[in-house]
């Protein structure tokens, strides 16, 4: 769960180096460093933000350099466990972003043969692997290390007097960037967006060696050709743009989201996965993921069991892929915005163990999901910078929404209602961002409570929880998701003044069993706030504060509760002067396990 | 010189149910808000380094053009919380502008022509144009090829050059702004103080968005200047005649008879049997069914127009669901915002209403921003926003 970047060109590699980083900083951002080719290599790294150390590192002149943003898995966050790590000599230096399962085996031997280590990091292993092996051959020696490496890595490695890259990849995601006369090599698109569209991505196992004359790529001790991908995204998605914070810009980005996925789904005659795929004696599906698009499996199960009336199965990744079992060949999709965490890889091959149908639902073309998964469909809604999901979790309602759609059991006419609700969407949406002083307003009062309940009933239990998490996560508060039946078989002893509770009201049948929840809950004095459909005046009885949403079909409720959700969330954590963009001890993509 | 400053932080009182949620900027006409043509107009003069002084809504304003990137050119957004004037506006950027610079509203439709011709003009200077009924705009008496005085709105008129708004500065005029609160009246103290103001005329386009009713007007002149454009699927049986530009992924059905000029947008859904004739612009996302007739009007995203509906010289606004039958006729109305005044319109409908069968619409309704009406409504006048017609 670390950014790692490398240069090789014309140009000064320092300043590419840092600007690049910075858009990795999503990955973690605890502490960084730089390593460049320079009459030996000389290094600059520290316990800093990129923006920090662009303002103070020393001028290190040379064009071949790699870098790293960490976020600390293996070792504290201090200046020495900082990447690149360096061999005995100071000639070889690596950055690397995974984790090496075997390294304490492999540090010990390499003490033994005499190797001083000066970190607590796994990467330190790999510096001195290539120097035991190196005999003149920089690649050669990268192959020997890796041979000798378990676990996971996308590592980028420079030499002294070397003017070559050598990367290599295996569960991390590593990409080369082409452009003229100079090539990038980086964790991540948007790293490498201001200098080149055209991408190359490595595959698991490939070993790239750049240098002025190209790039050549290697498997199994084979040259292999990878083909050169264009990015149609610009660099655009990855600036603020006016708003102080991506969180907020990806909010209000989500109508053109919306109004994207439908524009791709609508002309579809065809459902995207076919629903034959399902064992005759067994008809039923299974959503695996973690995080919010966990949150967004959990309606889907609520919207697929409804419309096309066949049993889903919502699991959390990490649980799954240790100790869940699941029937030969079950359809499965799998949902993970970066399309990189860890626990949903390893997930997907114990599916694959059992010859399920395995389908992925990412946002990130070419990520490691894609590739080991049977089918890949992708959301809509362009690079994701702020660490808490918002966009994303709404492109992945709208393609469950449209799977739900293709298979639909209910009659023609429904489905026709349907999808002219879902055209409305956009607009509902806007509505929400552009009317948003009374959730400004329940912000300000939140922003005083360090403990908050969201329940919600049904289709809106997910959002439940999807509205503590997003709380939770930039505010700092500390929030629970419940269904709201489950209430009072124990959080009741946590009710009370300074305990506030936020009912999801959902606008279908369950609105009256929430009332009743709603009055038990005011009995118990918690300040209340009610998040209901437009013209709801029964509700302001009952409750302190509303937040009101359009009207919507009651099957498109979660969409515009999750915006003013993550408005509310917004809203407290600017209020408490929490770094929205950037909570602490987060990171954008999981991918250690 | 490769700086302008667009003025854009204005909400457009007169233009509401429209301005209500959106800045008057962000009023979109042939598929793109206004200021999107002032931007690419200046971007097509190779004016690349755009200083945004916004403050109204300005979240739209974020959403649409972001940093600039996809129009080839780079915005820095200035916020100007109270909106006091053109002249304080200017003063918020005071940090930041270059020793050159255009200043500009973002409201005005301009030909790239007429920047073209300006950009190289010596600051301190402004465009002005002829005009018949120079009354209601910023009089510009003119003295050997400079400025001797402006004056808004005059009683008595003294020429017939009108000032567009468009001006050429130096960071000089910082100097002059002190607590006037429009830029005319900054330019009138320079000139007082003996600093020359230069003219130059134009005879290129020049149009701005006072009332609602104006959209129809900027449409008009928009589309015919469009290119066709034909995307998404075209059902055999659909007449295209004229310049009609059909966005990607939509459907027109069967039977469909277009006249140009006209705009669809992405993503539509538009027959079997539906007709649009001239001056027409619909959004992305719109569905129109079976034998509607849609005629210079303006319909905006996500917009759900029901059977067998006559819609003319009107304006709807995005996310409205019209059910089956309404008619929309154009006639004169006499409107009153501010003043009375006389106009050809059929109806004029905000955000997100919802209107039932067989809703008859008198020319010149405004219906406010989610209003409800029930079937068989005839409606008319002017109804606040979330009204209820029952």
């Amino acid at each position: 769960m670390c950014g790692i970047v490398g240069y090789i060109g014309d140009k000064q590699a320092q300043s590419i180096l840092l600007s690049a980083l910075s858009m990795l900083e999503y990955r973690g951002y605890d502490s960084c460093g730089i390593a460049v080719v320079s009459n030996g290599i000389k290094s600059y790294k520290n316990v800093l933000r990129v923006a920090e150390m662009k303002e103070i590192a020393p001028q290190i002149i040379g064009t071949v350099g790699i870098g790293h943003t960490r976020w600390a898995t293996c070792g504290e966050p201090t200046r020495v466990n900082a990447h690149p790590h360096f061999d005995c000599t100071g000639n070889i230096a690596v950055v690397h972003n995974g984790v090496i399962t075997n390294y304490p085996v492999l540090k010990q031997k390499l003490i033994n043969d005499g190797h001083e280590f000066v970190s607590d990091t796994d990467t330190e292993v790999i510096p001195h692997l290539i120097e035991k092996y190196y005999k003149g051959d920089l690649e050669k020696a990268v192959e020997l290390a890796l041979l000798d490496i378990q676990g996971s890595y996308a590592i980028a490695v420079i030499g002294a007097g070397e003017n070559k890259l050598v990367v290599a990849r295996k569960d991390s995601p590593l990409i080369i960037g082409v452009g003229d006369r100079e090539t990038f090599v980086a964790s991540d698109v948007p790293a490498i967006l201001d200098y080149t569209n055209q991408v190359i991505y490595l595959d698991d196992g490939d070993i790239g060696v750049i240098t002025g004359d190209g790039i050549k790529i290697k498997k199994d001790g084979l040259e292999i050709h990878r083909e050169e991908h264009k990015i149609l995204w610009s660099v655009e998605a990855a600036q603020k743009a006016g708003y102080e914070h991506f969180m907020l810009k990806e909010i209000h980005e989500q109508p053109k989201v919306i109004r994207d996925t439908l524009s791709e789904y609508t002309q579809m005659s065809e459902p995207i996965v076919d629903l034959e795929n399902l064992r005759e004696d067994d008809r039923s599906i299974l959503i695996l993921a973690c995080g919010t698009s966990y949150n967004a499996g959990l309606v889907g199960k609520y919207i697929m069991e409804d419309l096309v009336g066949v049993p889903v199965r919502v699991e959390i990744a990490s649980e799954f892929s240790c100790y869940g079992q699941t029937p030969e060949k079950t359809l499965a999709f799998v949902i993970s915005q970066s399309g990189e965490t860890a626990d949903v890889l390893k997930a997907i091959r114990k599916l694959k163990g059992v010859q399920c149908h395995v389908v992925a639902v990412t946002n990130v073309v070419g990520s490691s999901i894609s590739r080991i998964a049977d089918q890949t469909i992708y959301t809509r809604a362009g690079p994701e910078i702020s660490v808490a999901a918002t966009k994303s979790f709404i492109a992945q309602l709208m393609v469950l929404y449209w799977l739900a759609m293709s298979y639909s059991k209910v009659d023609a006419k429904r489905l026709a209602d349907i999808l002219l609700e879902l055209r409305q969407l956009p607009s509902k949406v806007q509505w929400m961002l552009d009317n948003g002083e009374d959730i400004l307003q329940c912000a300000r009062y939140l922003a005083r409570f360090e403990n908050v309940f969201f329940i919600g009933r049904g289709l809106n239990y997910p959002i439940a929880l999807e509205g503590a998490l997003k709380l939770k996560e930039i505010s700092y508060i500390h929030a629970e998701g419940y269904a709201a039946g489950e209430l009072k078989h124990g959080p009741f002893s946590l009710l009370g003044e300074n305990t506030p509770v936020i009912t999801i009201t959902g606008q279908d049948s369950t609105y009256e069993s929430i009332l009743t929840n709603i009055k038990e809950v005011k009995a118990r004095k918690s300040p209340l706030i009610a998040l209901t459909g437009d013209g709801d005046e029964a509700i302001k009885e009952f409750v302190d504060m509303v937040i009101t949403v359009p009207r919507v079909d009651p099957i498109f409720s979660p969409v515009v509760n999750t915006v003013a959700l993550q408005l509310l969330a917004y809203y407290t954590a600017r209020e408490r002067d929490c770094p929205i963009d950037f909570p602490r001890n987060l990171a954008k993509s999981v991918t250690v396990e | 010189m490769n700086q302008a400053v667009i003025l854009a932080a204005g909400e457009g009182q007169r233009l509401r149910p429209f301005t209500a949620n959106k800045p008057k900027v962000m009023l979109v006409i042939a598929g793109k808000p206004i200021l999107q043509y002032v931007v690419e107009s200046l971007a097509q003069n190779g004016i690349r380094n755009i200083v945004l002084v916004v403050g109204y809504r300005r979240e739209q304003i974020f959403d649409c053009l972001g940093s600039g990137a996809q129009f080839g050119v780079n915005i820095n957004y200035i916020i100007q919380e109270r909106q006091l004037g053109t002249a304080h506006a200017l003063a918020q950027v005071k940090d930041v502008t270059e020793n050159e610079f255009l200043v500009i509203s973002g409201d005005n439709l301009i030909e790239a022509d007429t920047i073209a011709q300006f950009v190289n003009t010596e600051p301190e200077s402004l465009i002005v144009k002829r005009t018949g009924n120079p009354s209601g705009y910023g009089v510009v008496t003119i003295e050997n090829n400079k400025v001797k005085e402006i004056v808004e709105k005059p009683g008595v008129v003294k020429s017939n050059a009108v000032n567009t708004g468009i001006y050429a500065f130096t960071r000089d005029i910082f100097n002059f702004i002190e607590n006037q609160l429009d830029i005319p009246d900054v330019l009138n103290t320079m000139i007082a103080k003996g600093y020359p103001v230069s003219v130059q005329e134009t005879n290129g386009l020049w149009l701005d968005v006072v009332y609602p009713w104006d959209i129809l007007n900027l449409n008009d002149v928009i589309l015919r200047r469009i290119k066709g454009n034909l995307g998404g699927t075209i059902e055999s049986g659909v007449s295209l005649n004229g310049l009609v530009s059909v966005g990607r992924d939509t459907l027109l059905r069967s039977g469909s008879y277009m006249v140009g000029p006209a705009v669809i947008g992405n993503n539509c859904d538009i027959g079997p049997g539906v007709c649009i004739l001239p001056a027409t612009s619909i959004g992305d996302n719109v569905v129109i069914s079976p034998f509607s007739t849609i005629k210079n009007s303006v319909i905006g995203n996500d917009v759900d127009i029901g059977p067998g509906c006559i819609i003319q010289d009107s304006i709807i606004d995005n996310g409205c669901v019209i059910k089956g039958h309404f008619s929309a006729c154009s006639g004169p109305a006499d409107i009153k915002i501010n003043e009375h005044r006389l106009v050809n319109i059929g109806a004029i409908l905000g955000e997100g209403c919802n209107l039932a069968s067989n809703v008859v619409a008198q020319p010149g309704v405004i219906l406010g921003n989610h209003c409800q009406v029930q079937a068989l409504k005839v409606i008319s006048g002017r109804l606040p926003d979330k009204s209820l017609v029952f």
